[in-house]
Parts: structure tokens; C-alpha cells; sequence
């Protein structure tokens, strides 16, 4: 009996843990929310995930694949196996970890118009304001984006 | 007995990281709410970035060999600065082969959405073969160009700052040392300033175009001329165009992101100084502070550029390398001349040469942009 109780216990334990992870704050979470890039062709989701930073597409402003009418899918990517997989949802920022200098790294960005993943680093300017470098390699070889943060509230009309 | 725990554990599974990590979303995920949001910093403005989409990758490092088949170089009389002393007699000769190493390394100085800023430098190195190697009785272009080839080397930057969303000005610079001179022996006396400003819009994210003024070395020598920009990709991403007139202008052709064709031409050339190198070759009347090799040719080509692995690409281009000039000019005291194509002036050249038009090809390796 103690030792049933003792299992019980312990995948409580593991399974609340879990949940308190996830909803514990964290000083990098200043980065959740929905930005736009500079070109104004998306907008991605930045969520939490354990420890690290993940950031979805949740909107396109030409969201159907003008060749087929359908939905876009992520054609572009080397990937045979990941073709098919529509772009909205996709998670293209990955891995992303808060460092004590305020930057979030380790992480990589997917660039669905070429294929290509880059090493990424982010920066916040301002508290709507992201410097979102990709480079290859070194923080040299790389082009940075700025992003900016939308508000959840829909907009006046 | 185990049931319980065993659904607590599932559960925890669940709702892990682990889950997160999957590159697909949700089935049936509403992402309307997306749909009407607006900057939370009112203030924030758009800008126009300044690739459109379907455009060829930017080359970040560039190493490249450039080769030139078999052509006729018909060197011309060569007179004194008072027009009229002959110098060298004409004299023809066979170049079998015109080869030489093409590096160029770009770099983003400042990166954002309200200004883009890139320095560069390149280096090229034209070598000429001759059939029968020239002696010190040959024409001195044959023996300078046998001895010493003609090369560049340069830095160059690029500025581009949009207006707003949908206008944009664009600021391209550079300044070369040519010459047949080595790298120990570059003049900066002899620096060659190129610049071009451009005025454009974007009114798609397929599609940018511009105008401007540009003075340029490209057919050879100094010339002031309106420059025109158009980058345009279909809505399919199947075709587009790459055109900065004269200057250069292509029709792309894109199998995939990874892999474009292009055809089209571009114009180059630069004026190469003849320097006298006091440690030799003395003998060579050409090899003269004063004159300039004024190079410009067409190079009439299909393009093939693919990546070999991630960012790393090859860039293969064959075609008809057409000479426009390879003519050589007096310039006393170092004053340019600028003729206008004649219009404003037209003094009469040191050297009129003639080249014939070989196939040529050129590969380079690529690191290019993100």
C-alpha cells in the first residue's frame, strides 16, 4: 500500500512539475507575444516551451500558394519529408535560450523562401522592438531583421 | 495497480517540451485571431526592405577563376604626347589564353530596417598567354601585357535607406587601384572613383524599380550616365528579371530557390594604369605614369547558380566576351579625360587596339546571404 501511494506520489510529482515548469515566469519571457517581420509578409508567435524560446508563423499575407490555390506549404525546404507541411503553424524560430546579457541564442531561424535554417541570435531594442540576426557561422556573415510587436488587440477600423 | 500513475506519467509526456518541438501546429488551429492586429507601438513605421522576393542570393565571400579563350590582339601605333611621334609600330599578335583569380568579400556594416550599410573589397588578376612570347623588338602593349598582365583591387560600399514602405534611395561606391603594377606598387595617386545614386520604389514584394545617375569606368573610361534599376519576380516564382542598365541585365529562370539560371550580359571594364616600376623592365615605352589601358567589354552569357550545401554557392557562366575598347590614353599630369562619348571632347587616343571575341568561362565558390 505505502508503495502504491509512493508511485502515485511520485508521478504527481513529475506531472505537476511539469506544468509549473511551463508556467513558471522567466525574465526572457519579456519575448512572448506575436511580431512582425520587416517585411510585413508574416507575423509569428514567440511561446515558451520548458526553457526555451519557440516561434511560430500564424499568419501570411498571401497565405495560399498562387500555383496551386491551396494553402502554402512549406515546398522550399530540403526536407523531402517536410513539403507538405503547411506554413502556418510552422515553427521557424527554434531553441531559443535567455542569456543574463538579455539576448536569447543557441537558437536557429527558418527561412521558408530559401530552405535555409541560419543560426540566430535576438535582441531586444525596446520592449517592442527585436533585432533578430541570422548569420552563418559567425555573427559576421549575417543580415539582421527588425521586428516589432503587435498588439492582441484587434485593430480600430 | 500501475494504471494510475502510468496516466499521470502519460500525461506529464504530454504537456513536456518534447511535444513543442514539432515543426507541424494543431489540426484544425484557428489562426483568425491573427488576422486585424495592429504595432503595440503606434509610432512604428514600414519600410521597404531591399531584396524583393524570388531575387538571387547576395554573395557574401566570393573566389572565382576567370578564363578567356584564344583571340587576335592587334596592338596599334603608339605616339608621343605631341600626337604625331610614333613611338611602336602596329603589330598583331596571338593571345592564346587570358585567365585570372576574381575574390570579393562583402560585409553588413549596419543591418536595419530604417538603413542598410555594406563594405567590400575585391581583387582581380588578369593574366594574358601568348602564342609566341613578345621580345623587347614587340609592340610594348604585347610586352607589358605578356609581362605584368593588369589587375584590380578595390573596396567598395553600398548603402540603401528606405524611405518608407514603398520608396527607397540607393548609394553604391567604390574605388579601385588598376594597373600593371603589384599589390607593393599600388599609387593611391591612381585611384579610380566610381558612384551611383538611384532613386526607387517597391510597390510590390516582387517587384522594385529605379532611376539614377551613375559615374562609372565600365565601358573603360570616365562617363557620367543614367543608370536605371529593375528587379521583378512573376507571381509563380518561376521567372524574373535582374537588370541595373547599362550596366548589367538578366533573365532569371528559377528551378527552386536553390537552383537559378540566368541569361543576359554584363559590361565591365576600368582604366589600368601603365606604371613604371624603377626595379625593372625599364625598357617598355608603355610601362608610362601617363597612360591608361582603357578597358570595356560586353560579356554576352548564361549564368547557372545552384547550391552545393546550404549556403554555399557554385556559380558556374559561359559565354562571348565582346570587346568594346582596349584602347590607351594620354593622360598628362594625370588629368582625366572625359569625352562624353565624343561629344564633349575628342582627343585622340595614344593607342587604338583592336581584340577579337573569345568564349569565355568563369566559376566561383559563394558564401552567400541570409
Amino acid at each position: 500500500m505505502l508503495r502504491k501511494i509512493s508511485l502515485w506520489a511520485m508521478s504527481a510529482l513529475i506531472a505537476f512539475g511539469s506544468l509549473n515548469f511551463e508556467l513558471q515566469e522567466s525574465p526572457g519571457d519579456k519575448l512572448l507575444g506575436v511580431w512582425e517581420p520587416s517585411n510585413g509578409r508574416a507575423r509569428v508567435k514567440i511561446d515558451r516551451i520548458g526553457n526555451k524560446y519557440y516561434g511560430r508563423i500564424v499568419w501570411l499575407i498571401e497565405p495560399n500558394d498562387p500555383e496551386t490555390g491551396l494553402a502554402k506549404t512549406d515546398k522550399n525546404n530540403p526536407d523531402a519529408s517536410l513539403k507538405n507541411v503547411p506554413l502556418k503553424g510552422y515553427r521557424m524560430l527554434k531553441d531559443f535560450v535567455y542569456n543574463e546579457d538579455g539576448t536569447w541564442s543557441e537558437g536557429t531561424i527558418y527561412d521558408p523562401l530559401s530552405g535555409s535554417t541560419y543560426n540566430c541570435v535576438i535582441k531586444m531594442k525596446d520592449k517592442n522592438t527585436l533585432d533578430i540576426r541570422g548569420y552563418i557561422g559567425v555573427q559576421a556573415l549575417g543580415r539582421t531583421d527588425v521586428w516589432k510587436r503587435l498588439s492582441v488587440q484587434p485593430a480600430k477600423k | 495497480m500501475m494504471r494510475g500513475p502510468l496516466l499521470l506519467a502519460a500525461l506529464a509526456i504530454a504537456i513536456s517540451p518534447v511535444w513543442g518541438q514539432s515543426d507541424t501546429t494543431l489540426p484544425d488551429e484557428d489562426f483568425s485571431m491573427y488576422d486585424n492586429l495592429s504595432f503595440a507601438d503606434a509610432g512604428a513605421k514600414r519600410y521597404c526592405s531591399p531584396k524583393i522576393e524570388g531575387l538571387s542570393p547576395a554573395k557574401l565571400i566570393s573566389l572565382g577563376y576567370d578564363y578567356q579563350g584564344g583571340y587576335a590582339l592587334s596592338a596599334g601605333q603608339m605616339f608621343a604626347a605631341d600626337g604625331t611621334t610614333e613611338l611602336a609600330s602596329a603589330q598583331d599578335a596571338q593571345v592564346n589564353t587570358t585567365y585570372g583569380m576574381r575574390a570579393g568579400f562583402n560585409i553588413p556594416v549596419i543591418s536595419k530596417t530604417h538603413l542598410v550599410w555594406q563594405m567590400g573589397a575585391n581583387y582581380w588578376n588578369t593574366n594574358y598567354a601568348y602564342a609566341d612570347a613578345p621580345t623587347a623588338s614587340s609592340n610594348p602593349l604585347h610586352q607589358t601585357l605578356s609581362e605584368h598582365g593588369i589587375r584590380t583591387a578595390g573596396v567598395n560600399t553600398t548603402v540603401f535607406k528606405p524611405l518608407d514602405s514603398k520608396q527607397f534611395l540607393l548609394f553604391q561606391g567604390s574605388a579601385d587601384l588598376s594597373g600593371t603594377y603589384g599589390i607593393g606598387l599600388m599609387p593611391a595617386d591612381y585611384l579610380k572613383y566610381s558612384a551611383a545614386l538611384i532613386y526607387g520604389r517597391r510597390p510590390t514584394e516582387k517587384k522594385q524599380w529605379g532611376v539614377g545617375l551613375a559615374r562609372t569606368y565600365r565601358v573603360g573610361e570616365i562617363n557620367y550616365i543614367p543608370v536605371v534599376l529593375y528587379n521583378s519576380t512573376d507571381a509563380l516564382n518561376k521567372w524574373g528579371a535582374e537588370v541595373l542598365f547599362p550596366a548589367r541585365a538578366h533573365v532569371r529562370r528559377t528551378i527552386n530557390p536553390r537552383n537559378m539560371l540566368f541569361a543576359g550580359y554584363e559590361l565591365e571594364g576600368q582604366s589600368y594604369r601603365l606604371w613604371r616600376n624603377p626595379t625593372g623592365f625599364d625598357d617598355f615605352d608603355l610601362r608610362d605614369q601617363e597612360l591608361e589601358i582603357r578597358r570595356g567589354e560586353a560579356r554576352l552569357r548564361m549564368v547557372y547558380e545552384f547550391s552545393l550545401k546550404d549556403f554555399i554557392w557554385l556559380s558556374v557562366q559561359a559565354g562571348y566576351r565582346v570587346n568594346y575598347r582596349y584602347d590607351v590614353d594620354r593622360l598628362v599630369g594625370g588629368t582625366e579625360i572625359y569625352r562624353a562619348f565624343g561629344i564633349l571632347r575628342d582627343d585622340p587616343y595614344a593607342q587604338t587596339n583592336g581584340l577579337g571575341n573569345p568564349f569565355y568561362f568563369n566559376v566561383s565558390l559563394n558564401v552567400v546571404s541570409p
